[in-house]
């Protein structure tokens, strides 16, 4: 490589690299071929920005700045899950839920807006496009991904039959098919078995669905298909707040296995056939796609086991695995927890990378579901360590629903989106 | 080549050293802003809500940076017990005390409190300062407060925060039977609610 190839190439991948240098780095194939951005020192990978590898990227910074910090994340926005549920109901636009990672940037973490590819835990290189990066320790925070094929014709019907359980364009999309929906109509959602991103989350929608068809197509109804036996979280203060919304028709124990988008019908597992205007089908789940490849889940081929002090996969050294790609772990896949593992995860790399013992850090829950367009109701969960397991000391739940509840909510938001973004 | 440039080949050479010495010194396990003062480890839980070093962005929380330890400790000894009732803070108060209190109070008054910078009704604050002359026998004309009488600082605490404490001392919901906390309760009984957004805004604008 000439000199001036590779100052330009160390230029484009300098955390100080104004927008066109990312640009550069982010859509350029010509860029990611061979160690298109060879390690110098100690460098930490953290594959998805989400809200568990965004934070660890942030952290590992803060905790020790001499670690180099790559932020492999084929988005450039960041659009916050939590409250994307209130783009349906009206009660909040996606813009107001969308956020840049120029704080990221501030902090020195270097953003490449890739897709991983692939990862060698024994060559300590992740895979993106034609080229690799190389790394001391990496974090894999992929999320969830979608088992299509366990619903019939879900996978060819993908651009009509929308889950918008990733927010982004598929909840505005949503939103879009609830508000054009005609006075009367059927809108039907329906609910995967557990284990699934944000247990209280398809509750929550339930709710602000109902309340902008009362509201709105006063006529229209709402069935939801749950594979699950009862409402999964928060049940009894759920369970009060639809009693304001006699449009729910809640059906527990179906499991729906089956969508013909050209005829609008889903079919249930004992073959119960359910006739639809809009449906919302948020299908079951696993972790991202990454985890799968990489051999880092369990024998249920779903989720990572993880050690739960340092977040290390039991399956690879080097690789941690943080937020909702996890199991095993008495957590929800919470926005709270995950942000949490990412903390506790920066902090026992930084410390590995240092040659230093890992501190006991156990994590927290906070999660507030808005039952209306203007109250709410919470649960926290708090834990500790015990034998080097996660254990659960208490679970708390709002007395009801109100507008306290859903004023520190919003107080939340403020906080944590800082605390991951910067 | 000529002496200013020399001399400025040689200034560089010594900047140069002077930073491999400084990298030696700092070592390969060069301590973050983390690790100092003891406490993060038992604390960073709280950053999800009280932001970064305990600098909430939020309205409804409180900013718990350079906050005197004995208060801190019992504010988290009155929520664990039930006496400060919270959904949010019962739980977490009995983790941080299970962690150990003292070290997350000296985590938090270690910190450099950025007061609050969302936004202040300014025409409310303008009222709240005539409304405050009540609060300053206690808290001071800025509400500075007096620490060593146990007696907070509300200066640059988030609106949403000091409104909701009022609300719950005017209806003796925060720590019933305090006998540290009569006087102000029934101070706060003589303030009509419309006036409690006003006093939040006053103080939450001092620095």
């Amino acid at each position: 490589m000439s000199a001036v190839a590779a100052l330009t190439r160390r230029r484009l991948l300098t955390g100080a690299a104004g927008t066109a240098g990312l640009t550069a780095l982010g859509g350029c194939a010509a860029s990611t071929k061979g160690d298109f951005a060879p390690k110098s020192g100690r460098r930490v990978v953290v594959i998805g920005g989400g809200w568990a590898g965004a934070t660890a990227a942030r952290y590992v910074r803060l905790h020790d700045p001499g670690i180099e910090v790559m932020l492999v994340e084929p988005s450039r926005q960041f659009v916050s899950c939590p409250f994307s549920n209130l783009v349906l109901s009206g009660v909040r636009t996606l813009d107001s839920l969308t956020f840049d990672y120029a704080g990221l940037r501030r902090g020195g973490v270097r953003l490449v807006h890739e897709t991983a590819g692939a990862i060698d835990p024994a060559a300590r290189r992740v895979r993106l496009g034609e080229g690799y990066l190389e790394y001391d320790r990496l974090i894999v925070a992929p999320g969830v991904d979608f088992q299509w094929e366990q619903v019939e014709g879900l996978a060819a019907a993908q651009d009509r039959v929308l889950h918008a359980w990733k927010a982004g364009p598929q909840t505005a999309r949503l939103a879009r098919q609830l508000h054009t929906m005609q006075d009367g109509g059927v809108f039907v959602l329906t609910i995967p078995p557990v284990a699934y991103r944000c247990p209280p989350g398809p509750y929550e929608r339930v709710c602000q669905v109902a309340w902008y068809l009362k509201t709105q197509k006063p006529r229209a109804k709402l069935i939801v298909l749950d594979a699950n036996p009862n409402i999964v979280s928060k049940t009894a203060l759920f369970r009060a707040a639809w009693q304001a919304y006699p449009n729910i028709d809640y059906r527990p124990g179906n499991k729906v296995v089956k969508v013909d988008a050209g005829a609008r019908e889903v079919t249930t597992e004992v073959g119960e056939r359910v006739r639809y205007d809009v449906v919302n089908l948020i299908p079951p789940q696993r972790a991202g796609a990454i985890a799968v490849q990489a051999d880092l889940v369990g024998a249920d081929k779903r989720w990572c086991e993880v050690n739960h002090v340092t977040y290390e996969s039991v399956k690879h050294p080097g690789v941690h695995v943080i937020g909702d790609a996890t199991g095993g772990l008495p957590v929800p896949k919470s926005g709270n927890v995950a942000n949490a593992m990412g903390k506790i995860c920066a902090s026992a790399v930084a410390h590995l990378l240092g040659g230093r013992t890992p501190p006991v850090m156990p994590p927290g829950n906070t999660c507030y579901s808005w039952v209306s367009d203007r109250e709410a109701i919470a649960v926290v969960n708090v834990y500790k360590i015990e034998g080097g397991k996660v254990v659960q000391i208490e679970q708390k739940l709002t007395r009801g629903q109100s507008a306290a509840v859903a004023r520190n909510s919003l107080g939340w938001a403020q906080s944590i989106w800082g605390d991951v973004l910067g | 080549m000529s002496l200013a440039s020399r001399r400025g080949i040689a200034t560089l050479i010594v900047l140069y050293a002077s930073l491999m010495l400084v990298g030696l010194a700092a070592g390969p396990a060069a301590a973050g802003p983390l690790d100092p003062p003891a406490g993060y480890a038992k604390a960073f839980t709280c950053s999800a809500c009280h932001g970064f070093g305990g600098n909430s962005k939020g309205d409804t929380v409180p900013i718990l940076a350079a906050m005197p330890p004995p208060y801190l400790i019992k504010a988290l000894k009155d929520y664990a017990a039930g006496k400060r009732p919270s959904t949010e803070m019962e739980p977490y108060a009995k983790m941080a005390i299970h962690l150990g209190a003292e070290d997350v109070a000296a985590y938090f008054a270690a910190q450099k409190r950025e007061p609050w910078a969302g936004r202040v009704d300014a025409a409310a604050a303008a009222r709240g300062k005539t409304a405050a002359a009540a609060c300053a026998a206690c808290h001071g004309v800025d509400g500075r407060g007096d620490i060593a009488r146990g007696i907070p600082d509300l200066r640059g605490q988030p609106p949403g925060y000091l409104e909701n404490q009022m609300r719950l001392f005017k209806a003796d919901q925060r720590s019933p039977g305090d006998e540290a906390l009569k006087a102000p309760k029934a101070m706060m009984q003589t303030v009509p609610d419309a006036t409690l957004a006003d006093l939040a805004a006053y103080f939450a604008s001092q620095r």
